[in-house]
């Protein structure tokens, strides 16, 4: 299991099964990105690298914790807040619910 | 693996609060919206609601510091004027008497650290707060004096009538508007709802930083032992050097009640550039020898990460729009490690114009400039201000924190060191090896450099 994956754990999220509140703006631009520094920058591990050509990212997007840096190192990265109520809640120690 | 991490995650149901308002309220005109309930927007709803007037605050969270992870320092003075012995209502996890710089390298620690029973009495120096604490304590200062607060509630955008802000849209699931004399946008470091309403510009990821961070569990009486500290107390230490892997950033260590935080950031830009992945980063520190020692028996109980501004006063956008001002981390107010201090301050001043401007019926920028200059007449631009240069210095000297941190500690290191060679000699070998790192005349002009900055 991965480091991310471990801290996660420690996360609660409200998740939007509704909306994609992270979205790559044009696939295509990605297919050709050699850099790639979302893969590395994100804090929580939202962009993945795909097998797939036609998707070569894939957003974990129910895993953000909304610092919305990505937005900055990328041109094609599109970050909103999610909406009122949902995304990542901090609640140091307490059970999930 | 991880459907299942989502799976056991189940999605609560989200309160009805507010939802009552969608229809009739539109019609409703506040005196102020405040768009996010954090030390900034809470401050300023509380103190305008106080003074009377009809406030309304909105956060995208379900409640108070949702959003934020972990703890921070109170600096006690500042907050005391504003919130007068604020210590005996805010629950502050440790009075702060302990303050220390560390210089680190791979295996070695140079520290400077002042402590001082003379910080353990009232006014005090500094606490340390959890942020969900404080923030809570915040919006219920607000509640007790009459502001409307409605949690759940995310501002999209805000709605103008030609260049004057009237109201603000909230999105989905409300998909509602509201309106008021008078915007206060406090949505912190990544202000998507000035950027989006074409008010602030977009942030440079040279100016905002990254910062990741774990909550670690401690018995209290550990905390005490290991930091030296009698009961109650507390210690900040500020990492310098090896913690941010070569590039200019900080990592500091924050002693609460029971647990302790560890934190490190750099740039955006500098994470971007660098491959390294922050959680990784935040691992390499914990793993210094150390730091290790400090953490034995702890269990992570919280990771989380946030933005902050570090663009200094040069990075400040327009504060003052027709019918809108700007405050917080949203305004950019944060000076190295000052942030929360300036963000309540910012949020009192504004609450002095919103004021004024009300009893004189004016909402235009001339009126509502109050604001910036009640912030320009105060420690909080004035030190911005002092400090203004400090984010070009480190652009120009990429390599100051790590080197000058590897000098320190090589120095130190072979002053510690018994040689068997004659006292002379060891300060010649001394002097050729740390020459031997960074040139007599270069390190010279750089520290010719700090001193301008330094001085002002």
């Amino acid at each position: 299991m991965n480091k991310i994956d471990d801290r996660l754990k420690f996360l609660h999220y409200q998740i939007d099964e509704d909306w994609q509140h992270v979205i790559v703006i044009d696939e295509a631009i990605c297919q050709n990105c050699h850099n790639k520094q979302c893969l590395t920058f994100c804090p929580s591990g939202v962009f993945r690298e795909n097998k797939e050509k036609k998707q070569p990212l894939l957003i974990l997007y129910k895993q953000c914790i909304e610092c919305g840096g990505c937005r900055l190192i990328c041109n094609n990265i599109d970050f909103s807040y999610p909406k009122g109520g949902y995304g990542v809640l901090f609640m140091e120690g307490e059970e999930q619910l | 693996m991880l459907t299942d991490w989502y799976k056991a995650k189940k999605p609560r149901k989200i309160g009805k609060q507010g939802n009552l308002h969608n229809e009739s309220s539109n019609v409703k005109k506040y005196d102020v919206i405040v768009v996010g309930a954090g030390p900034a927007g809470a401050s300023a709803a509380y103190f305008m609601a106080k003074e009377g007037l009809d406030v309304l605050l909105l956060e995208r969270g379900p409640f108070p510091g949702s959003k934020s992870c972990g703890g921070t320092s109170l600096i006690a003075e500042h907050t005391h004027k504003l919130f007068p012995n604020f210590w005996e209502e805010c629950h502050c996890e440790r009075i702060v008497i302990q303050q220390g710089y560390w210089f680190m390298t791979e295996d070695s620690l140079l520290s400077s650290s002042f402590q001082s029973m003379k910080l353990a009495a009232a006014p005090y120096n500094h606490f340390t707060v959890k942020r969900r604490s404080l923030y809570q304590w915040l919006v219920d200062k607000a509640k007790a004096v009459g502001a409307f607060v409605y949690f759940n509630h995310h501002v999209a955008e805000v709605i103008f009538d030609g260049t004057q802000a009237i109201g603000v849209e909230v999105s989905l699931p409300q998909k509602s508007r509201f309106f008021a004399n008078v915007i206060i946008l406090a949505d912190g470091a990544n202000s998507l709802v000035g950027e989006r309403s074409g008010l602030i510009p977009r942030v440079s990821p040279e100016n905002l930083a990254l910062y990741v961070k774990e909550t670690i569990a401690l018995p209290a009486q550990v905390i005490e032992e290991r930091f030296n500290l009698s009961p109650g107390y507390g210690s900040l230490i500020g990492l310098i050097g090896y913690p941010t892997a070569g590039f200019n950033g900080t990592g500091s260590i924050h002693t609460f009640k029971d647990s302790i935080n560890i934190n490190v950031g750099l740039a955006i830009s500098d994470f971007a550039i660098s491959g390294i992945r922050p959680h990784e980063l935040l691992d390499r520190v914990k793993m210094h020898p150390f730091i290790q020692t400090l953490l034995i028996g702890g269990k992570t109980i919280e990771y989380g990460g946030s933005v902050i501004p570090e663009g200094g006063y040069h990075a400040i956008p327009k504060l003052v729009h027709p019918g809108l001002l700007v405050i917080g981390d949203a305004a950019s107010l944060v000076n190295g490690t000052h942030g929360i201090n300036l963000a309540m301050w910012s949020g009192f001043f504004a609450s002095r114009a919103v004021y004024e401007s009300k009893k004189n019926r004016d909402f235009s920028v001339k009126k509502l400039s109050l604001y910036r200059t009640l912030l320009d007449e105060s420690f909080v631009m004035q030190d911005l201000k002092a400090n203004a240069k400090i984010a070009s210095l480190q652009r120009e000297l990429p390599y100051l924190f790590d080197l000058y941190t590897k000098i320190a500690n090589d120095t130190a290191y072979h002053v510690a060191k018994v040689y068997s060679m004659p006292k002379k000699a060891k300060r010649k070998f001394i002097f050729k090896k740390i020459t031997s790192i960074q040139p007599i005349l270069k390190m010279a002009s750089d520290i010719w450099k700090i001193l301008k900055v330094v001085k002002g």
